[in-house]
């Protein structure tokens, strides 16, 4: 049920076009199969599927169910209009609600009216409206989830971040109730203070790089990540260094000097020479390198790694680079604070022009005095993750890009103060107190950099006579400094509890789902189809041919959703049931089971339809009492086998004559195989697997990775669960006819071919099932030939062989095992093939004589068709 | 030869066709008959063939279409304007640009500097044909192309401007040229796929949509072959497991399914004997087809010193006259390696390196075997690179960005008038001023040189008569030896 509910949902482990990058859908496809053993009732899976969003109170369970119309691909190539593919996006979730569930090629409306049905182009983009509502971008994320999407963890894991919440929610209240004693702590303390002393303060934790610039040019804190990285700075200058630099290379003479600064000495930059660290000093990375247990560049890993940047500056000119890693071009890849026409920038480009988080302060800082700046990134690879400060406050931005969707710079660029972004962006003045965090700070804490009040003159001041940022500072000093002990533990406690849960968080798997944005967006017709051709605006509304009372429902998703499983609603019923007698029959009763308009085929028996719909809908669409009532009706139980006579009068079954006789399915032909085997691993649920495939398919035809086979367990998975990348599907489902997921598909066309013979008998999953399959029938089928022959044939089609068969199948056995036991290292050979070890107390000779008969049994016609 | 020559196949077939009462019918029979192992169309060359085609006498009996997948450089290869050097690092003026769209990549340059070629420029042949240094071995071979400088398209982005050129459509769904010449035709050649697809390189990907068979039965579909492990997929018998096994293992299958026959009449059997028997005969014809042994030196020399390292376009070159002799209908070779944003005039040294010998070769190949005449070659990708640069102009480095109004491709062969350049496009090989020649109108065009008028080959879906060239496309007459609009 599941297999071809996923190819009329178009799911897949991959995005599609052209780079077709991975993203995580399986926790939706967790939830359908879900839905398929509870036998939830179909109108309630429908409408969670489409709306459970919108439904009141709406669970967890009910918003990873619409994930069905997060399916869809969607487009990373570099360059793209992002508003092309957004039009796309909308335009299959119209196409593809309507043929799963109403058997309408509404998508022919989307550029004129329908050349048939009653279905007008603006009826189209009415429905469009519906589907047009999710705060999503046109470009998709290269790798992994794009959004909107959520967290969805899995039961277990549900209950465990449930216990952290809690636990965080008792350490805030624990500390919370703390504070009276707290604030009395620091008075007390404060008291004490040395009045004439002059203790500067700045948040410490997290802190992986500090240059003062007091005494030298090298740093005071680094964190070295690398055994190359060094503290000893690398002097470079334009004179020395061309046009550009890739990556470190040396040379410089002129160190930039130092003078007078801000705090004790600073370093002062003449526009043509800069600093640069060699290796990794303070590194961060996007997609959280090390975070995910796939290690560096992880798609599984939401979030990049956060960082803060900061620096006091006295520029002479208005443009400059301040603190950067990235690469010393015009238009550099990477990450870099720069002042630009004396406003501050910060640039994360992961491809220029269009892919990164690029945002400038709006108001410009005056040249020639002291400024502190800060920069503070979350990692939530959104422009909204990240905050400049100037001088404390923070600033209010102008985006210029927020559009990452790919891994950062690949080629690490070295720390660099005052260069990179090429040689017209050297800083010109001075850069004191420079400083990188490997988290970001919160607001206060960058208000504490921008204050240089010593802590001693703080407690001296009273406290309504303090600023936020020297309350702030004096206690924070306080509290990583005098905090007693006994209340020291509870805000270890708190700061604990955060990280447990924050990290836990950020560690789940997500799912893309719907939602809908506060305010709806302006629909458009768009005229011939086409994305920058807006017409008339169009608001929700249903195709009035079909909705009887279309002000009835609400125009949401929900509104939608109902209206389609309401008993009134002519199409529903029926195009499913039909697709539940074509799973069972090889086709519907209405043959073209994605349209029910005017050009497909008219029901063979459209009573029976009928009566399948109703007693669906009466039973409270129940879709295991109907499968029941199907397979166990006078016309299903009816022999495949009739008279000739019979079969020319109806050659297809049409009429119903015969039962039914058709081809397997991709993931059938395959489960079966494993199953007969004693292969098949019945694990529910999970992330998607990756079973035997010829080598190098991934590399040839794109990028991404290669294709990295599993083991274990994992190759013997139900086909449900086959990574499915859609621009190279498993190609012996694909053989088999399955469906690539570029899109819907509800009817298989099932095809015969000779690429399918060479499957079934060259294949791994095959040889491997047949050879597993003969220790089966070596151990379990009697001891002799006959005795194993027959059980073995049995198992595959379910009836006894006859005695022509059997001979026939004594005598394959026969020359097989004269021929295999004079060449015992052939046999060996053959009976290696797939990870699953061979039982060794079997003997290799005859084994692999049995496994040449499985694997000629498991060729059979009559095994691969259902009869 | 091999042992199913008198195969139960036969046995099968005398059977069904003999046994008393079958009663199967003969509209059924027919309809099996025509199934793409049985039948010979009456006037065409090709098994499996729909009726009535090919439309008229075909010049080409089967393409190879050398698809060069990133975009090249048409101002850096073909189209010569020298009249860019006054005008290097201008910017693109709007009255040329006209409102193109850019993809983001540039849209948001501040300038747009022209960036000439740094590449030299000469005229081949009696046909005086202008190409540059890069490829000179296809110069050597100009008088034998026709090139079309006036290709243009709507695509500004790779995979949907692939999908446009390959399937006539910018959406995934539709078939794809060699799945339509497939369907149309059928094939020369029972024992290899009528519609053969090779990829080389590791520059902007592909899918297997791009030689799928969309709403056509997908026996239509390219089938790979490739350079590592399994030349076609699965075609090899496991370790362990000889032919001559596998022949008797394909008997007694037939015997098994023919008594299932007799007992069913179920009519998918007798189409299934068949797929194992044309398994077989790949499982030979294919191994025969790769070996390069016989191959002699002078073919490996023409075709440059790559071509005897499988998984290279050069091989794959050498693969493609191999597979048009033994009948294939429709040779595609991918080669991705194009897509020049930045670093240009190193990174196309580097691809023509491995492109332009053994394109020529391919053809002096082809010709001297007398294949050319009935041969259709095409070399083409799915649009054309800005004129302006793309990042930083300097005095030796440019980039450019996509282009869809005008870029260059070459043909050859069956049909196609040789030692000939058409069409123009403008001081900035910006726009067209001369003979458009659409996708579309080049998709016409492929196919009249088979003898299809691409009106006519059409496929029934949701109600509509689908085409390859959807409601467009138009012979492009001048590219022609022959007159498209006559009958013969």
């Amino acid at each position: 049920m599941a297999f071809p509910w996923l190819d009329a949902a178009r799911y897949a482990d991959s995005n599609g076009y052209q780079t077709d990058g991975e993203r995580f859908m399986w926790r939706w496809r967790d939830w359908v199969i879900d839905a398929f053993n509870r036998n939830m009732p179909y109108d309630q899976f429908t409408v969670e599927q489409l709306a459970g969003d919108l439904l009141p109170n709406a669970t967890l369970s009910q918003k990873i169910a619409t994930g069905f119309n997060r399916n869809h691909r969607g487009n990373s190539e570099g360059g793209i209009v992002p508003e092309e593919y957004a039009a796309e996006y909308v335009v299959d979730r119209v196409d593809t609600t309507s043929t799963v569930f109403l058997g309408l090629t509404v998508g022919c409306a989307r550029c004129h009216n329908h050349k048939f049905d009653p279905i007008s182009q603006k009826e189209f983009y009415q429905l469009f409206a519906y589907f047009n509502n999710v705060p999503e971008h046109g470009k998709f994320r290269r790798v992994g989830n794009s959004p909107p999407y959520i967290a969805a963890p899995l039961p277990e894991q549900d209950a465990q971040l449930k216990r952290l919440d809690a636990e965080l929610a008792a350490a805030s209240a624990a500390w919370a109730a703390l504070q009276p004693d707290v604030a009395q702590a620091q008075r007390n303390w404060e008291r004490s203070l040395d009045t004439s002393a002059n203790v500067g303060w700045a948040p410490a934790r997290g802190l992986v790089a500090y240059y003062s610039f007091d005494t030298d040019l090298t740093p005071q804190v680094a964190v070295l990540n690398t055994t190359r990285s060094s503290r000893s700075p690398v002097y470079v200058s334009r004179a020395d260094a061309s046009t550009t630099l890739r990556g470190e290379q040396p040379v410089g003479t002129s160190a930039p000097g130092l003078v007078s600064g801000r705090i004790g000495r600073a370093a002062n930059f003449d526009g043509k020479t800069f600093l640069q660290f060699g290796g990794d000093i303070a590194g961060f990375d996007s997609y959280g390198a090390g975070r995910g247990a796939l290690g560096a560049n992880d798609p599984t890993v939401t979030y990049d790694d956060g960082y803060t940047m900061a620096a006091w500056i006295y520029p002479t000119a208005p443009s400059g680079a301040i603190v950067t890693r990235d690469e010393d071009i015009v238009e550099p890849n990477g990450h870099g604070l720069n002042l630009r026409d004396g406003k501050i920038e910060y640039d994360y480009v992961t491809k220029w022009v269009d892919e990164g988080i690029r945002l400038r302060t709006q108001k410009p800082l005056a040249l020639n005095q002291w400024h502190h700046v800060a920069l503070t990134y979350t990692g939530s690879r959104w422009a909204s993750g990240v905050k400049i400060f100037v001088d404390g406050e923070n600033q209010k931005l102008e985006i210029l890009l927020d559009d990452v969707n790919s891994q950062g710079a690949v080629k690490r660029e070295p720390l660099r103060i005052g260069g990179g972004g090429g040689p017209d962006n050297r800083f010109r003045g001075s850069l004191d107190d420079v400083r990188i965090y490997n988290r970001a700070l919160s607001p206060a804490e960058a208000g504490m950099l921008a204050d240089l009040t010593s802590v001693n003159a703080i407690a001296s001041l009273s406290e309504d006579k303090r600023t936020a940022a020297q309350a702030d500072k004096i206690r924070d000093y306080f509290l990583e400094h005098a905090l007693p002990a006994s209340l020291a533990q509870a805000r270890t406690r708190l700061a604990n509890a955060q990280t447990s849960r924050d990290s836990f968080y950020q560690s789940l798997p997500t799912v893309m789902v719907m939602e809908d944005m506060p305010t709806p967006r302006e629909t458009h017709i768009l005229i011939r189809g086409m994305y920058d051709r807006p017409g008339e605006v169009v608001t929700p509304a249903l195709p009035a041919a079909l909705a009887s009372s279309p002000t009835a429902y609400p125009p949401n998703r929900l509104g939608l959703a109902r209206w389609l499983v309401d008993p009134s609603n002519p199409l529903t019923a029926r195009v499913t049931v039909n697709r539940f007698w074509q799973l069972c029959f090889g086709a519907g009763i209405v043959k073209t089971a994605e349209d029910f308009g005017s050009q497909g085929e008219v029901p063979s028996h459209p009573e029976l339809l009928d009566w399948l719909a109703t007693e669906f809908v009466r039973t409270g669409w129940d879709v295991k009492a109907l499968q029941k009532t199907i397979v166990m009706s006078a016309t299903y139980r009816q022999s495949s086998r009739v008279s000739p006579d019979v079969r020319a009068k109806d050659p297809d079954n049409r009429l119903l004559a015969r039962g039914p006789s058709a081809r397997l399915s991709a993931d059938i032909v395959r489960d079966q195989a494993l199953s007969i085997a004693g292969l098949l691993v019945n694990k529910i649920g999970g992330p998607s697997v990756k079973p035997y495939q010829p080598e190098g398919l991934w590399n040839e035809i794109g990028g991404g990775g290669a294709y990295v086979q599993d083991h274990g367990d994992s190759l013997y998975r139900r086909s449900v669960y086959t990574f499915w990348r859609r621009t190279i599907p498993p190609p012996s489902m694909a053989n088999f006819d399955a469906s690539a997921r570029e899109s819907h598909m509800v009817r298989p066309v099932l095809t015969n071919t000779p690429l399918q013979a060479l499957d079934l008998m060259n294949d791994v999953t095959f040889v491997e099932a047949a050879r597993v399959f003969a220790e089966r029938v070596m151990k379990e089928g009697g001891p002799s030939h006959r005795e194993r022959i027959a059980y073995a044939f049995r198992a595959a089609t379910a009836r006894m062989p006859t005695a022509k068969e059997t001979a026939l199948l004594e005598d394959a056995l026969v020359e097989n095992l004269e021929r295999f036991k004079a060449k015992s290292d052939a046999a060996l050979k053959y009976v290696s093939h797939g990870e699953r070890p061979r039982d060794p107390k079997l003997n290799v000779s005859e084994l692999a004589a049995y496994t040449s008969v499985t694997s000629l049994i498991l060729n059979l016609n009559e095994v691969v068709m259902k009869d | 030869m091999h042992p199913l020559v008198d195969s139960p196949l036969r046995i099968a077939r005398r059977r069904f066709l003999g046994q008393a009462g079958v009663g199967i019918g003969m509209a059924a029979l027919a309809e099996l008959l025509q199934c793409d192992l049985f039948a010979q169309s009456a006037g065409s060359n090709g098994i499996g063939a729909l009726p009535g085609l090919p439309h008229v006498a075909p010049k080409a009996k089967r393409v190879i279409y050398l698809f060069q997948s990133g975009a090249p450089s048409q101002l850096d290869l073909f189209d010569y304007k020298p009249q860019l050097a006054k005008m290097q690092g201008t910017d693109l003026p709007d009255s040329v640009r006209q409102g193109q769209r850019l993809t983001a990549m540039t849209a948001a340059q501040t300038s747009f500097p022209i960036a000439q070629s740094i590449f030299t420029f000469t005229q081949y042949g009696q046909s005086g044909a202008w190409l540059s240094e890069l490829l000179p071995h296809t110069a050597k071979i100009a008088d034998d192309l026709c090139f079309i400088k006036s290709l243009h398209t709507e695509q500004i982005n790779h995979d949907p401007a692939v999908t446009f050129a390959q399937t006539g459509f910018q959406l995934a769904g539709r078939p794809s040229l060699g799945a339509w010449v497939s369907y149309g035709l059928g094939t020369m050649n029972q024992d290899l796929p009528a519609f053969v697809v090779m990829i080389t390189g590791n520059g902007q990907a592909l899918a297997e949509r791009q030689w799928g068979t969309g709403f056509l039965p997908s026996r239509y579909q390219g089938v790979k072959l490739r350079s590592v492990g399994d030349p076609v997929l699965y075609v090899s018998n496991p370790e362990g497991f000889e032919a001559s096994q596998r022949a008797r293992f394909i008997q007694d299958l037939e015997k098994l399914n023919t008594l299932e026959f007799e007992a069913t009449q179920n009519p998918e059997i007798p189409t299934r004997i068949a797929q194992y028997e044309m398994a077989f005969r790949m499982q030979a014809s294919v191994p025969e087809l790769t070996d390069l042994s016989k191959e002699p030196q002078h073919t490996f020399d023409l075709y440059g010193p790559d071509s005897k390292r499988p998984g290279t376009y050069a091989a794959n070159c050498l693969m493609a006259r191999r597979l048009a002799e033994r009948g294939v209908r429709f040779i595609q070779v991918y080669h991705r390696a194009w897509d020049h944003h930045s670093g240009l005039p190193k990174a196309i040294r580097a691809t023509c390196q491995q492109v332009d010998q053994p394109s020529a070769g391919l053809i002096q190949d082809l010709k001297e075997r007398g294949l050319l005449d009935d041969t259709l070659v095409i070399w083409a990708g799915e649009f054309g690179r800005t004129v302006y640069s793309q990042g930083k102009l300097t005095a030796d480095d440019y980039g450019r960005d996509h282009h869809p109004r005008a870029f260059t491709i070459w043909m050859a062969g069956g049909g196609v008038k040789p030692g000939i350049t058409l069409g123009e496009t403008d001081d900035y090989g910006y726009n067209v001023t001369a003979d458009p020649v659409h996708v579309h109108d080049l998709n016409a065009t492929i196919l009249r040189c088979l003898g299809i008028d691409h009106t006519r080959l059409t496929f029934k879906y949701q109600g509509r008569n689908f085409r390859l060239t959807d409601t467009a496309g138009r012979v492009f007459q001048k590219a022609l030896n022959f007159n498209a609009s006559a009958g013969a």
